[in-house]
């Protein structure tokens, strides 16, 4: 392994022990895509070859066939305690992109995972945001408190000094953990690749396009892309000038969507 | 070769352009993407702004945006010729100090960015004050807005002079300093050719022969912090993350405070052993004949042991929405320990605007200052002077709503052991 990506794992492997060690009700966050999938094998290596807690997945229903068969196979694969999250409710009435973009994502996402969250009190979740994905997400922390609204207050952040990541005593309802902040979309694939690590095949140019970021089927999007390997699209990455969440629709409904979203607990 | 990576916080007064540099400085090197540059000018000609914002590129939040100032950190990806950067954008307004922190622990280096219009202001002395208090010597200074005093040699001088005295003041040796316009690019990445009387460096220059990415500290003692231990089938790890100096299998090793020694017999990672490892690794480590360890222990080598402390003198940070009198009792984090100590006494506050003693022995530390502090440990906990092992000689104060101040250690007094213990003699 080339020695920078090693130390971005080192830097991974240790937080996601400290938050193990700090927190009673652990889980980890798995869209079946590159990111979380590092994730979790970051913290497979971490536990010595079996997560200790549940993996969730938080289902929209309107998800790729592709990514339910991937989650599926892995999960045993990996011997994972896989829980899904689905707001049944909200599906039942009909919620969709088609009727408003921000309530759908909020509700199939957000509150899905809000009441999962409620349920199995986890009091701490690991996620795989990175800086490099999007301005907002940037703006984060290795530990990110939400407060008992589930709401993150990005204004007023705690500090976070050094490698010492604190737990609030009060007035938080969960953690969030991104043990991969400061990755890149690049460094994801080149660590995909030397670890050969099992990738979502959508991932793959067919056609002469290639799915860059996994989302919900209605509003992901695939680009022009011939990268048909992990090697290639390596390759593609270096010299590429697109934004990495190019194809997804949440990003540019509105200018602040992402924000917005995230403000109330979105992902 | 390519050297390793660098991090690299850029500090100074508020709208000093600390943003709108950062903003030039990947403008200039063309590594935006098209659309996000095409999304930033459609957003600037809704709101009928006909100039390019640079600082957009980094200030995200709508509230930056309207309201033209830098509300938290942004750490954005950087290379040059030389050298592969983080750089770390900061908010100067002075509500926003803990921010700052933040980011300057994470740099090994610093960019301070002056007005050459405004001249010093007070976040300017504050930011150069907390860097050096952090440990960071590594500073390059860019005198900003040089087109908005007609590109003037003699106010450049002037403002350089007025510098040179606060930081030496500090204790900083020569520094390199750059007039720029962040706004037109002049000597960010291009040469300027609107002042013939400067010859030097551009900003980027500079960085690329000035700043040297920090070194592992493998030539420290050893210490390592003990994350957790786990019971896996019919083993049990020590978890431990490497700080400084270098862990070797087969040797004797130590875990203080409680003070169990025993034989390294294996350094694990999953799926395959070590024989030896280093700074900033997190392994899993059996030890032959010790009984109980657990988090927030230290481990050393019995030669050189990390010392269990009766009472330390910080310079402490406080963070907004927090103070400290004698007598206080807080749960204080260094490396992963978390223990209880005590306020024994506040033996200075210190002014980081104006870089002096404001008052000794005050009552009271409030939200915000400085303050040299003594405290005593009310549980067994080790630390160590932040100029001898940095990474044990940091900590911060736990607070309700997480850290509520960063601290880092002066001076040390380790409690005396029986003198039947093996440790200090």
């Amino acid at each position: 392994m080339s020695s920078y990506l090693r130390e971005l794992e080192k830097k991974s492997i240790a937080i996601v022990r400290e938050a193990k060690a700090q927190f009673t009700n652990l889980a980890v966050l798995w869209s079946t895509g590159k990111d979380s999938t590092t994730s979790l094998w970051l913290c497979k290596k971490a536990f010595f070859g079996k997560i200790p807690f549940p993996v969730i997945h938080i289902d929209t229903g309107c998800k790729f066939p592709q990514i339910y068969e991937f989650r599926d196979r892995l999960a045993k694969e990996w011997d994972m305690n896989l829980i899904v999250a689905k707001n049944e409710e909200a599906l039942q009435r009909g919620v969709s992109p088609k009727r408003d973009r921000f309530e759908c994502c909020t509700l199939l996402k957000t509150e899905a995972l809000k009441n999962l969250i409620e349920r199995e009190k986890f009091d701490a979740l690991i996620l795989s945001i990175r800086r490099d994905e999007h301005g907002i997400r940037a703006k984060e922390r290795y530990y990110s408190p939400r407060n008992s609204e589930f709401q993150w207050d990005y204004k007023n952040q705690p500090a976070e000094m050094w490698d010492l990541y604190v737990k609030p005593s009060e007035d938080y309802s969960h953690m969030r953990v991104h043990p991969i902040l400061h990755w890149t979309e690049l460094n994801v694939w080149q660590y995909v690749m030397q670890e050969k690590l099992p990738i979502n095949p959508l991932y793959f140019a067919k056609n002469g396009k290639r799915y860059r970021s996994l989302g919900c089927q209605p509003c992901t999007v695939p680009i022009p892309s011939k990268a048909e390997t992990i090697e290639a699209i390596v390759r593609e990455l270096k010299t590429s000038k697109t934004p990495e969440r190019a194809g997804r629709a949440q990003d540019k409904e509105k200018a602040y969507m992402m924000q917005k979203l995230r403000s109330l607990g979105y992902m | 070769m390519r050297r390793g990576k660098i991090n690299l916080v850029v500090i100074g007064h508020k709208d000093h352009g600390k943003s709108t540099l950062i903003g030039r400085l990947l403008y200039d090197s063309n590594v935006i993407p098209e659309q996000k540059l095409q999304e930033i000018r459609d957003e600037l000609e809704k709101s009928g702004k006909k100039e390019f914002e640079f600082a957009f590129l980094l200030d995200s939040l709508e509230e930056e945006r309207k309201g033209g100032l830098t509300i938290d950190i942004m750490q954005t990806p950087f290379k040059t010729k030389k050298g592969s950067y983080t750089i770390i954008d900061c908010p100067g307004h002075r509500e926003f100090i803990k921010k700052m922190l933040t980011g300057a622990s994470q740099a090994d280096s610093a960019v301070l960015v002056v007005s050459a219009k405004e001249g010093i202001e007070d976040q300017t002395k504050q930011h150069v004050f907390l860097i050096k208090t952090l440990g960071i010597t590594q500073l390059i200074v860019a005198i900003n807005k040089i087109d908005e005093v007609n590109y003037d040699e003699k106010r450049f001088t002037e403002v350089s002079v007025e510098l040179e005295k606060v930081l030496n003041a500090l204790g900083f040796g020569p520094v390199p300093v750059i007039p720029v316009s962040a706004f037109y690019g002049d000597n960010v990445v291009q040469k300027s050719e609107k002042m013939d009387w400067y010859d030097g460096l551009t900003l980027v220059e500079t960085l690329d022969k000035f700043i040297n990415p920090s070194v592992p500290p493998e030539n420290k003692p050893l210490r390592g912090c003990v994350q957790d231990v786990y019971e896996l089938e019919k083993k049990r790890l020590i978890i431990c993350k490497i700080e400084t100096g270098t862990l070797e299998y087969g040797k004797k090793v130590v875990f203080c405070p409680s003070g169990e020694e025993g034989l390294l017999r294996k350094i694990e990672m999953f799926g395959k052993e070590m024989r030896k490892t280093g700074p900033g690794h997190s392994i899993g480590l059996i030890v032959d004949g010790i009984k109980e360890v657990e988090r927030g222990e230290v481990l050393s080598y019995p030669t050189s042991p990390c010392g269990q402390v009766q009472s330390f003198v910080a310079e402490l940070i406080l963070f907004l929405g927090v103070k400290i009198e004698k007598g206080d009792v807080f749960t204080i984090r260094c490396g992963t320990a978390e223990k209880k100590c005590n306020v024994q006494s506040i033996l200075e506050k210190i002014d980081p605007v104006n870089l002096a003693l404001q008052e000794k022995y005050p009552r009271v530390l409030e939200e915000g200052e400085v303050g040299k502090v003594r405290f005593t440990a009310l549980e067994p906990i080790c630390m160590e002077k932040y100029s001898e092992i940095p990474q044990l000689g940091r900590f911060v104060v736990e607070g309700k709503k997480g850290t509520a101040a960063a601290g880092i250690v002066l001076e040390v007094q380790f409690l005396e052991r029986p003198k039947n213990d093996s440790l200090r003699r």
